[in-house]
């Protein structure tokens, strides 16, 4: 059975897996075109996906295996499960830098990279990220050796409370990785799916345009 | 029992403070023995440089742990169900299909059975996952008494509105200030009025990390709640309270925390339910709001309704003020600064008064009242300046006492480009005009003696300074290193700072920009103690020199010819190495800051779109403890102004009494796209050698700049916020047909 939208009354069937995608869904619809930049390409293949494991109904908790930085990380979660709340709440030990802060794809703080692409991890079910790169902020450098981006950000103070700042960080390695030397028009549009509410905006161009500087030796 | 110590002898000082927006020399009283002071803004090591911040690592890998990402084992999730009328009485509640639902581990009700606000707590749920609590709490059946309620302030003052707090009027007078009738006479010898009312709506301090906490109790006599919180020692008796424990039993812990902005003191009602749920568990709880939560209930800016009728002569000064001031706190009492605010008038009279709606109550938020007074009071002068054909700039400076904002104006005017720009409103040619505005504002910042330090220099060379102050994201960990360091000739990574924690020394709560002025003083005091320590224990070694006159400098300990390095140094201290406690010296800090903001902006006269193009803020706050955190704080004032003029505010519906917009879909702050350049400078004519907070100063006259801006660019006067498309463009096409 395909996820159908139409035919059930999904009220009465507050279990149901495809309820809580629907959901999603309308997030995704609502928060406009930031979104569908980094997601909706994602769930309209999954939609238009004819393939047997999209089409099960999955109920109770399900095991799951998801390759997270790298790591093969065995979970057992409810198929209503956001990744993003699977990597906080269920992963041992968990995965927190993502955060969650709106739970409706759109302010980019639980920002993951799917095989290499930006992707709001709260409007992403656990289930849908099987045999998916799954790349954290933790996995792209280490205290011991912050990635360009990360060292940039210290460097020109690119954040203050600091909530933001995976997303921010994850968001802008993932553009350097395709453009490695972005305008700072290129940068506002990378983005314009992230939220900072401290106001750090005007350092993170900066240390995002930095950063590029010093992957790329340009000077 | 232990002696009183004998009191110490004091000696008086002269300090300059501002007070009200002019700056006057006072005399304080301080310690006879007070150690050396700062020394010049300009002669420093550390601090009054670009330090970056110490917890940055953390924060940039994911490694920062906030209050949210604490996970504890069998620890359960917290939701809140919430009322959804503006003002109701409960008159069912029923959780029996609720508690059947597997994983649902407790449901308790908050004390209310009649609710004054939509989004009012009614129950929370624990459960083992935050999803089966939230259906959970879908599942408690409800029903009510829905009664008569009031949302908008122009119904609110109606005589026959709906009480929003029985046998009360809605209306509540606050404050009354000067005498109306030499405001009366003073109106009859001016040479031009401006007469206009200004509104300004609720704001959300949408602080990214929700409010919430994990309480970390398993019955027993001892508890640990992990808070995200301004204020460390703001929780530990509200949560001890609400676990009948003793005060001293409950540790609260905050190690980052993500975004407060005046709204997170104390344990809030969410705290007290997570206390309770944890309570009846005996397990962890951990209780986030959701963001449909925080809109509704976290509290929020509160919302302003000003009528100002001002007269000035022709030469620009400013004779008459009369100003009637609607504060609109929904339940609470809202906040909003006296006016003719920073300017001088030569007679004002005002009465401010607040007005209640049945909405959830403001609280406090960066900077309360002050940039609602500002917007009104800028805008307005705005307009006299322009209706006596006077340069907006040389009028402020005619009715602004204080001449420090007559450099800072000049500054700022310089650096936008004032003096190129066309001073005909609307004047510029084409459909996408730009124009140039400005405003000032002021703010206290001074400390308070609350804060006890303690640095500890251990045998082999480490350096710890300890105290249960918060880092909000301000840099309070990094100046607390600095001052440290400096002080011992060491670089910052050679001090390590221990903090957010209530068993710690104590800390005042991080309101009113007052963190950086009361924690610097007993940091610098403790910090010299420490010296002092050290230099006595070393003396022997460095030929018995005086301790005072030991130099701590580049690494090393020194003394006539004789030098050794910190480690080697340090080697010669006792066991238990030297700890010294310091205390706030009031000579250390000072209140009152100073700050102008110059905006330039293009409005799309066809689309009625605003595109910011340049903020400016010139900033002065005594000495800079770190010039890169001080620019971001400026950065992040002006950003959060930007929101609140352009694209913020609650919307409610009338009927419904609900907010339409509790989520970042529809409440639009600002975003990469709609940054303007911006260009935060400190102003380093202040050589004032205390520390002063600067957090809400540079919030507050960004408002004012940039509605003046837009009338500047198109000739339209919008005195309502946030100024969108639409008023723009009505006001545009009423202004052409009228």
């Amino acid at each position: 059975m395909k996820k159908s939208r139409e035919s059930t009354d999904k009220r009465t069937r507050p279990y149901d897996p495809s309820r809580r995608s629907f959901l999603k869904g309308v997030g995704i619809a609502g928060a406009g075109a930031a979104v569908a930049d980094k997601l909706w390409v994602e769930a309209g293949t999954k939609e238009n996906d004819e393939q047997p494991q999209n089409s099960r109904v999955l109920s109770g908790t399900v095991p799951l295996v998801l390759e997270i930085n790298g790591q093969k990380r065995t979970v057992q979660v409810e198929p209503r499960t956001t990744l993003l709340n699977t990597l906080r709440n269920h992963l041992d030990p968990a995965v927190t830098g993502p955060k969650l802060v709106c739970d409706m794809g759109t302010c980019g703080a639980c920002t993951v990279l799917l095989d290499g692409k930006p992707a709001y991890s709260c409007l992403v079910l656990a289930v849908d990220a099987v045999r998916k790169q799954i790349t954290t902020v933790e996995g792209l450098g280490s205290l011991e050796k912050l990635n360009a981006v990360q060292g940039a950000f210290v460097d020109k103070d690119a954040l203050m409370c600091g909530f933001c700042t995976p997303g921010f960080v994850t968001t802008i390695s993932a553009l350097l990785k395709k453009n490695s030397n972005p305008t700072l028009t290129e940068v506002r549009e990378a983005c314009k799916g992230n939220f900072c509410r401290c106001g750090t905006y005007p350092r993170v161009f900066e240390a995002a345009l930095a950063a590029a500087k010093n992957a790329t030796g340009n000077s | 029992m232990q002696q009183p110590a004998p009191p110490k002898k004091k000696k008086k000082i002269k300090v300059p403070r501002v007070v009200n927006g002019v700056e006057t020399m006072v005399e304080i009283e301080v310690d006879e023995d007070a150690g050396p002071g700062w020394g010049p803004n300009d002669k420093h090591m550390l601090l009054n440089h670009r330090l970056t911040r110490v917890d940055g690592p953390l924060k940039v890998t994911g490694s920062a742990r906030y209050t949210y990402d604490v996970r504890l084992p069998n620890m359960l999730y917290g939701r809140i169900r919430r009322c959804p009328h503006a003002h109701a009485r409960l008159t069912k509640f029923d959780s029996s299909a609720a508690a059947k639902i597997a994983g649902v581990k407790a449901i308790i009700q908050t004390p209310l059975k009649e609710f004054r606000f939509a989004g009012s707590p009614i129950a929370a749920v624990a459960a083992t996952t935050p999803e089966i609590a939230e259906d959970a709490t879908r599942a408690i059946v409800v029903e009510f008494e829905v009664l008569p309620h009031v949302v908008r302030a122009d119904d609110s003052i109606r005589p026959d509105a709906p009480k929003v707090v029985d046998e009360e009027s809605n209306l509540q007078q606050k404050d009354k200030r000067g005498d109306p009738e030499k405001v009366a006479a003073a109106f009859k010898v001016c040479d031009a009025i401006v007469e206009a009312e200004y509104r300004t709506p609720r704001i959300h301090h949408a602080c990214l990390e929700t409010h919430g906490m994990v309480v970390d109790y398993s019955g027993g006599d001892s508890a640990t709640v992990y808070a995200t919180t301004q204020g460390t020692f703001t929780i530990p008796k509200d949560a001890a309270d609400a676990l009948s424990l003793p005060e001293s039993a409950v540790t609260a812990t905050v190690q980052h925390m993500g975004g407060g902005f005046g709204s997170k003191f104390g344990i809030g009602i969410e705290g007290m339910l997570a206390c309770k749920l944890s309570k009846q568990t005996k397990a962890p709880v951990k209780l986030m709001l959701t963001r449909h939560d925080e809109f509704v209930m976290a509290g929020n800016r509160s919302g302003s309704w000003q009528k100002l009728k001002a007269g000035v002569k022709k030469d620009g000064t400013l004779v008459a003020l009369q100003a009637t001031q609607y504060r609109l706190g929904g339940l609470g009492g809202g906040s909003q600064a006296g006016q003719p605010y920073v300017y001088h008038a030569d007679e004002s009279y005002r009465e401010v008064f607040a007005l209640h709606t049945n909405e959830d109550s403001s609280i406090a938020m960066r900077a309360p009242g002050h940039p609602q007074a500002s917007f009104a009071m800028d805008s307005l002068m705005d307009e006299l300046a322009y209706k006596i054909g006077m340069d907006p700039v040389a009028f402020r400076k005619k009715n602004l006492r204080d001449q420090v904002y007559h450099r800072q104006l000049d500054r700022g005017a310089r650096e936008i480009g004032w003096e190129k720009r066309n001073p005909t409103p609307g004047g510029n040619a084409g459909p996408l005009k730009r124009g140039i505005g400005c405003a000032v504002g002021t703010w206290g910042g001074g400390g308070n003696n609350q804060c006890k330090v303690d640095v500890t220099v251990s045998r082999d060379g480490s350096v710890l300074v300890a105290v249960g102050t918060q880092d909000l994201g301000t840099g309070t960990r990094t100046f607390t290193r600095a001052i440290v360091a400096e002080e011992l000739g060491l670089q910052i990574g050679n001090v390590v700072e221990q903090i957010g924690n209530s068993k710690l020394g104590s800390a005042n709560p991080s309101g009113g920009s007052t963190t950086a002025a009361s924690l610097s003083p007993s940091v610098k005091d403790a910090a010299i103690k420490t010296r002092l320590a050290v230099a006595e224990k070393i003396s022997p070694i460095l030929g018995d020199a005086k301790p005072e006159e030991i130099v701590f400098a580049g690494g090393k300990v020194s003394a006539g010819t004789k030098s050794l390095a910190w480690k080697q140094a340090c080697a010669a201290l006792p066991a238990a190495g030297v700890t010294a406690h310091g205390e706030w010296r009031s000579d250390l800090q000072g209140r009152g800051v100073h700050g102008v903001c110059f905006a330039e902006v293009e409005v799309d006269v066809e689309t009625g779109k605003v595109r910011p193009i340049k903020m400016v803020q010139v900033q002065d706050g005594g000495l800079p403890l770190n010039r890169l955190t001080m620019e971001s704080q400026i950065n992040g004032g002006m950003i959060q102004s930007l929101g609140m003029a352009f694209w913020e505010g609650r919307v409610v519906d009338a009927k419904l009494g609900m907010q339409l917009n509790p989520g970042f879909g529809d409440y639009k702050l600002p975003g990469s796209l709609e940054m303007p350049e911006m260009i935060p400078i400190i102003d380093d004519e202040d050589k004032r050698e205390v520390v002063i907070g600067i957090a809400e100063a540079c919030i507050i006259p960004a408002l004012g700049a940039l509605a003046n801006a837009v009338f500047s660019a198109c000739g339209l006067r919008v005195r309502e916020l946030p100024i969108t498309p639409d008023k723009i463009l009505m006001g545009l096409n009423g202004r052409k047909t009228a």
